[in-house]
Order: structure tokens, then C-alpha cells, then sequence
């Protein structure tokens, strides 16, 4: 077993927040290597040019996980990702990034007993809009002790 | 008839499938399926009720459950009150021999599945620690498998004298119906399938493409 | 050209996308990701060393190539979500294929959900996952 205890209080709680500036230069990159071929994503002069949308899991906080969690990201995988989009991103936003952790579970899968826990960064725009959601599933093989 | 003895849907912590979409896709790309069971991961859902789309689409749906023990992963059959008192659906260690006397004493039925997947399959475990008694069917086919897990739960079959089922182990509504059990005689709801399967009056089948 | 929304039937398949995922373009997308500080990415060798099969791509970028292959087939198509488990490692240099199947059709909001999933040579699911995709027209 880790030494790492999970307190699942710390559901919902918010832990960080970050204020972020979308650069054209790597939402082009990013588009170009993940393949993107239309030009709202790839041409800048296009008249609805914007961030591919899966962009905006790339963003992490000052913090990854809260206090009370820090030991955890060591030796954690990368589950998968969802990502919601509620509002196009362009290049030059402000967006203002608040991190929550919006849940904690355990499970057994091909490699073992897992602990996952879910880290929900919700992003909000220059305008005050609610741009974008993303849960980030974060597993690590051994399972903790939960409290 | 043939049901798939095993699927998820977004009840599940990992499904992404609803079950109206499971019966569209099902009737839309005509699959030789006369239904199929819900086994949502370390829970049983007891509200959802799928009576109107059964009527819709002329499909049975069942519910049951899929736990964790500690020789792998456990398909639930006729899950009921008292078997829900008899062991914590929602533990990740649970003890399968537990599992699997209490299941049959308040009149389930507890299957094994995918043996031949690591860690959360029966097989690995047999070869550690030897064979739980208890056990008479496993899951042979299944849609998830990689290359040779199927195969290493025909064996174990074949090496204990097991039957075995077939379930697609779906996630995504694309997945329903990779594999089936074909029963000879007719299932209506969660007793009759707990019948079947003590009958042992079926066979995994698997249509995969 | 765009697909209508009119024109998708339940069951459509999208075509078979086999994306680049040389090394060397996963180490673009790691700098523009600022993942590029983690070998892990970016260097077979030093990968190897951390006891993996090779660099890998990162989670995100295999997100990135199902929505650009999304987007590769309905053009104006927007993603309201993606949802993908990382299930495998991708690595690097490899040739995955990517497929996707439309799995619901909903006229009252003029989406769509489509199945994806990522196969590495050997046939095994490395990602999968869903997207919503709305149509305008």
C-alpha cells in the first residue's frame, strides 16, 4: 500500500487558480501536429480562426492537485480526458482557469488495483463566459488509503 | 435466443453508451441479438427502468452487475435486496468464494469474466494461488479481449470442466453484441436467465468481424 | 466541402484516418503542449530508460488527432465534447489506425455522437472514446 492518504473531503473543493493568455503561435503547432486540415483552425486570417478545442487540456495550474493530495501525481498516469467546449477560444483570450477535484474512486483494471482522481479545470474568458470544461482522470497503480 | 450477457452504460464510471443507443444500433444494424444485460462496475442500478424502450424496440433488457474480487472481475445475475446485504457491491477485494456462495444462496448466479485478462481475470490468479471450488461458468468470449485472453478462458474452461458465456463487454453503443450466449430456452427477465444458467442449456458465442 | 446534418445516417463510418505520429511531430506537438521537458515524450532512448517501449504520445495529442480526424470529416462540424480513456500507450513511430462510427443522431439539437477508437499494429485498442458533434445546417 502507499503512504499517500486520500481524503475524499477534498471533493469539490477549489484548489488553484490561474490566469492564462492563448498564444497563436502554439494553437498553430498544436493544430498542425494533431493533423487539423480546416482553416478556422490552420489560417490565421480566417474569419472564424480559433484553438483546436482538445487545446485546452493542455493548460495545467500552479498546482496539480491540492495540498491535501500532493503525493498522489507521483508515479500517476494520464486515464483520459474529456473535454467540453462551450464557446469557441481564439488566440489572444484571457481565460482565467479555476481547478477543483471533482472526484475520487478506486477500481482493479489489467495492471492491477488503480485509484483515480478526477481534476476538473473549468475556463472562463475575458468576457466573463464560460468557455470550456475539462476532467482529467488521473490513475496511480497502487491503490491509497482512503480516509 | 441470444443475449448479450454483458455491457455498460454511462451508469458505469467508464460507459459511454445510453442504453436507447444500444437498441438503435442494435436494430439498425440488425444484430442477431434478442437483448442484452446491463452490468454497471461496483453497483447495481436500481432506478433506471427500461420497460418502454423493451417495448419499443422489442429487445430484453436486463440488469445486473459486474464486482471486483480477488481473483478478478465477477458478473452479478439476479441481483436482489438480501444478496445486496450479503456483500459490498461497491469493494474492490471482495472474496470470490464469498461471492459466489452468497450470490447463489439468496438465488443468483455469480460468473467470472474475461479469465484470461490480466490481474482482473481468474486465470492469473488460478496459476498463483490454485482453483476456488465454487466456480461453474466463466466467461469464454469476450468482446473486449486482446489477442489470446479469449483463448486462455477457453482452456481454463476446458482444464475445469466449466461452461462458459459470451458477453461484448461494451463501452461504447459500437461495441454491443461482439459476443453472446445462445440459450435454448426462452429468458423473460433475471430469474429466467438464473434458471438458464444453472440449466446449463447455452453456449458463448462470438460475432466478432 | 461539409457534411450536412441532413446527410448522416446512424451507423455511418468515417473514414479510416492512419495519423503521423512520427517522432519527430510528436516532439512539436510536446513543445507547443509544454510537455517537451518529459523525455518520456521526446527520446526513444531516454523513454526506454524509464522502462517504457519507446517515446510516447502524449494523451492529449491522441485526443487532438481523433477531433482533427472528426473534423477532417464533418468540416464545419463544431465538437462539443470529447471524451476518450487513454486505455494503451501510443508510441511513437508507429502506425496507428483511428476510426470512427456515428452512433446517435439527434435532430432536436442537430448533433451527433460519433464512437472513436485508436488501434495500434497489433489490433489493441489504445484510445477510445466518444465526441458530440453539432451542425449548424
Amino acid at each position: 500500500m502507499s503512504d499517500v492518504t486520500i481524503d475524499k473531503k477534498l471533493i469539490g473543493e477549489e484548489f488553484d487558480v490561474i490566469d492564462i493568455v492563448v498564444k497563436q503561435d502554439e494553437a498553430l503547432t498544436f493544430a498542425r501536429a494533431c493533423g487539423e486540415t480546416h482553416p478556422r483552425f490552420t489560417d490565421p486570417s480566417h474569419e472564424n480562426f480559433q484553438i483546436p478545442p482538445t487545446m485546452v487540456a493542455k493548460f495545467v495550474g500552479r498546482k496539480i492537485m491540492p495540498e491535501g493530495l500532493k503525493g498522489f501525481f507521483v508515479g500517476t498516469f494520464d486515464a483520459g480526458k474529456v473535454v467540453d467546449i462551450f464557446a469557441p477560444i481564439r488566440p489572444g483570450d484571457k481565460l482565467r482557469a479555476s481547478s477543483k477535484i471533482a472526484d475520487i474512486y478506486e477500481k482493479t483494471g489489467r495492471s492491477g488495483p488503480m485509484t483515480f482522481v478526477v481534476h476538473r479545470m473549468e475556463f472562463t474568458n475575458q468576457n466573463g463566459v464560460k468557455v470550456a470544461c475539462v476532467d482529467w482522470r488521473m490513475v496511480r497503480r497502487t491503490p491509497l488509503k482512503a480516509e | 435466443m441470444n443475449l448479450d450477457l454483458h455491457s455498460h452504460s454511462i451508469k458505469s464510471d467508464d460507459g459511454r453508451a445510453k442504453v436507447e443507443n444500444y437498441c438503435e444500433w442494435i436494430r439498425k444494424k440488425e444484430l442477431p441479438l434478442d437483448g442484452f444485460v446491463l452490468t454497471e462496475h461496483r453497483q447495481f442500478d436500481d432506478e433506471s427502468d427500461y420497460r418502454n424502450l423493451e417495448d419499443e424496440y422489442g429487445i430484453l433488457i436486463l440488469k445486473a452487475s459486474e464486482v471486483e474480487t480477488d481473483y478478478g472481475h465477477v458478473l452479478i445475475f439476479g441481483v436482489n435486496t438480501d444478496m445486496r446485504h450479503a456483500y459490498d457491491f461497491g469493494a474492490i477485494n471482495l472474496s470470490l468464494d464469498h461471492v459466489i456462495e452468497a450470490s447463489e444462496r439468496c438465488g443468483g448466479m455469480a460468473v467470472p469474466c474475461h479469465p484470461g485478462r490480466p490481474n482482473v481475470g481468474l486465470a492469473a490468479h488460478y496459476h498463483e494461488r490454485g482453483p476456488v471450488n465454487s466456480v461453474t461458468i466463466i466467461e469464454t468470449r469476450n468482446g473486449g479481449s486482446r489477442a489470446g485472453e479469449d483463448e486462455a478462458s477457453i482452456h481454463l474452461a476446458e482444464a475445469y470442466g466449466y461452461r462458459g458465456v459470451g458477453g461484448s463487454d461494451a463501452h461504447l453503443v459500437s461495441q454491443i453484441g461482439k459476443c453472446a450466449t445462445r440459450f435454448d430456452t426462452p429468458i423473460r427477465n433475471e430469474a429466467d436467465l438464473v434458471a438458464a444458467l444453472k440449466n446449463g442449456d447455452f453456449e458463448a458465442v462470438s460475432c466478432q468481424t | 466541402m461539409s457534411l450536412r446534418f441532413q446527410d448522416i445516417e446512424l451507423g455511418d463510418e468515417l473514414p479510416e484516418h492512419r495519423p503521423d505520429i512520427r517522432l519527430e511531430i510528436v516532439r512539436e506537438f510536446a513543445g507547443a503542449a509544454r510537455m517537451d521537458a518529459a523525455a518520456r515524450f521526446t527520446d526513444h532512448d531516454k523513454a526506454r530508460e524509464e522502462g517504457l517501449p519507446g517515446a510516447i504520445v502524449p494523451g492529449i495529442m491522441s485526443q487532438g488527432i481523433l477531433a482533427a480526424m472528426v473534423h477532417g470529416w464533418s468540416g464545419d462540424g463544431i465538437i462539443e465534447r470529447i471524451d476518450t480513456v487513454f486505455r494503451a500507450m501510443v508510441v511513437a513511430d508507429t502506425e496507428p489506425i483511428c476510426r470512427g462510427v456515428v452512433t446517435d443522431v439527434d435532430p432536436g439539437t442537430r448533433t451527433i455522437v460519433v464512437d472513436l477508437t485508436m488501434q495500434n499494429e497489433a489490433h489493441e485498442t489504445t484510445v477510445l472514446g466518444t465526441a458530440t458533434v453539432r451542425f449548424s445546417v
